[in-house]
């Protein structure tokens, strides 16, 4: 069975103005998990709750299997890598190579080889103070070392923005070696599209505070399709998961499915053949994934 | 080793599946030879843009056919395919070929005669040695 680096249970955390959770959640080892969803909904929050920068108000947190409600003891701690949203300040005045060295103190993993080689990738000018940088250069200082210290487990708070389309390229070659080692995994997360066509196994998609699901990347593009087939209207209600149906001209329907491979072997039954069938992007299957829950949620609650 | 696998992301035939067909032609016409190394899980999954699930029961499936073999830590190498394995596939995919002709003829009403007379048409056509050419 695989081993579960993270789990969350029935985790809640009250903000100002609003609630995280409750959370349920296991990030398998060896995998890319990304968590997308809006600004605002959720997932700067959960990361900090890995970190313990943020304590919950109600649930449990395991990290490879244990849980330190009194504090992650460092030998557990130098396991995780981190990438925060936000830039330390008590860093600003030390160039990059003073912040590496201080960091390395606490990691009998450190790998400065690996460090100097990303720093040079990554063409990051390694003797100038982190306040004098820009946001991208700084962002790239926080990859590097967080790779360097050789964590089992990466988390990754919107990595690559600020970073030029070069510097992307390198992060995503760098993140894919880093998973190679084996036994390494990767908590992500972002609001670029490509970002996570190319590095995620699963998605978490995250919406007000509450996780939507957490899938296959793989089997969200498979099934989730658009789809031309002979008919009208009135073959919608028996076909299975139809998130959209329009008459696209007549006797012609355009839908969008969530089951598409279903979908093709009941209209197959009964002798009707896909016209033509279109994969969705990313983006607009999460949207879609989005509205439906929201519908669901609305309709459950006008039910009460 | 670099594998030319082509994703049609339109297709209603899921990306597993695609890859599937696909590793097992390139296996069994030979043009992965032997003995090939393969590339690990992650790497042929970066490659495509997919996860290394799909392709972890990829290499898997393909080892219960017995197509490919894996050594512990060292990776996922091509197995023998025997001479019988290579005849039978030939023989299904050009059947498989021919069934979607035929089906391509029903759906516009061909009678069974027009299609037989059509294809012993192009069969001679096909085979015939070209002239003018030599």
């Amino acid at each position: 069975m695989e081993q579960m680096v993270v789990q969350m249970v029935a985790v809640k955390k009250k903000r100002r103005n609003k609630i995280i959770g409750p959370l349920n959640l296991s990030i398998p080892q060896g995998y890319v998990v990304v968590l997308v969803g809006e600004n605002g909904s959720g997932k700067s929050t959960m990361m900090n709750m890995l970190m313990q920068t943020v304590i919950p108000d109600e649930g449990d947190i395991t990290w490879f299997g244990q849980s330190y409600p009194s504090g992650i003891p460092p030998e557990i701690k130098q396991q995780i890598g981190y990438v925060s949203e936000k830039s330390n300040l008590e860093e600003d005045l030390m160039t990059a190579q003073e912040v590496a060295k201080f960091r390395s103190y606490w990691y009998t993993d450190w790998d400065d080889g690996l460090l100097q080689k990303l720093f040079k990738t990554f063409n990051i000018p390694a003797n100038t103070k982190l306040n004098k940088m820009s946001k991208g250069e700084r962002r790239k200082v926080e990859i590097a070392v967080a790779l360097a210290s050789r964590p089992k487990l990466l988390l990754l708070d919107e990595p690559s923005s600020g970073l030029d389309p070069f510097a992307w390229k390198r992060m995503i070659d760098e993140l894919q070696e880093y998973m190679a080692q084996g036994n390494s995994t990767i908590l992500l997360s972002t609001h670029i599209v490509d970002e996570i066509r190319r590095l995620a196994d699963f998605i978490i998609l995250v919406h007000q505070g509450r996780i939507l699901g957490m899938v296959e990347k793989d089997s969200l593009l498979d099934n989730w399709k658009e789809v031309w087939v002979k008919g009208d209207s009135s073959m919608v209600e028996d076909l299975p998961g139809i998130v959209s149906a329009q008459q696209e001209s007549i006797g012609v329907l355009r839908l969008i499915t969530t089951e598409c491979k279903q979908l093709e072997n009941l209209l197959q039954q009964s002798g009707i053949q896909l016209m033509k069938t279109r994969g969705l992007e990313l983006d607009e299957i999460l949207s879609l994934w989005i509205q439906r829950d929201e519908a669901v949620i609305v309709q459950s609650e006008r039910g009460e | 080793m670099w594998i030319p696998i082509q994703i049609d992301e339109n297709s209603a035939e899921p990306l597993y599946h695609q890859i599937k067909t696909q590793l097992r032609s390139l296996i069994i016409n030979g043009q992965i030879e032997e003995n090939t190394l393969l590339p690990s899980i992650r790497e042929f999954a970066s490659g495509l843009n997919c996860s290394v699930i799909t392709v972890r029961r990829v290499y898997q499936d393909l080892e219960g056919e017995g197509l490919l073999r894996t050594k512990q830590g060292t990776g996922t190498f091509v197995a023998k395919v025997g001479d019988s394995k290579r005849e039978t596939f030939k023989r299904e995919s050009v059947e498989d070929a021919l069934g979607k002709a035929i089906d391509a003829g029903i759906s516009v009403q061909c009678s069974e005669e027009e299609i037989k007379r059509l294809f012993l048409d192009i069969v001679a056509r096909k085979y015939q040695p070209k002239i003018g050419k030599e």
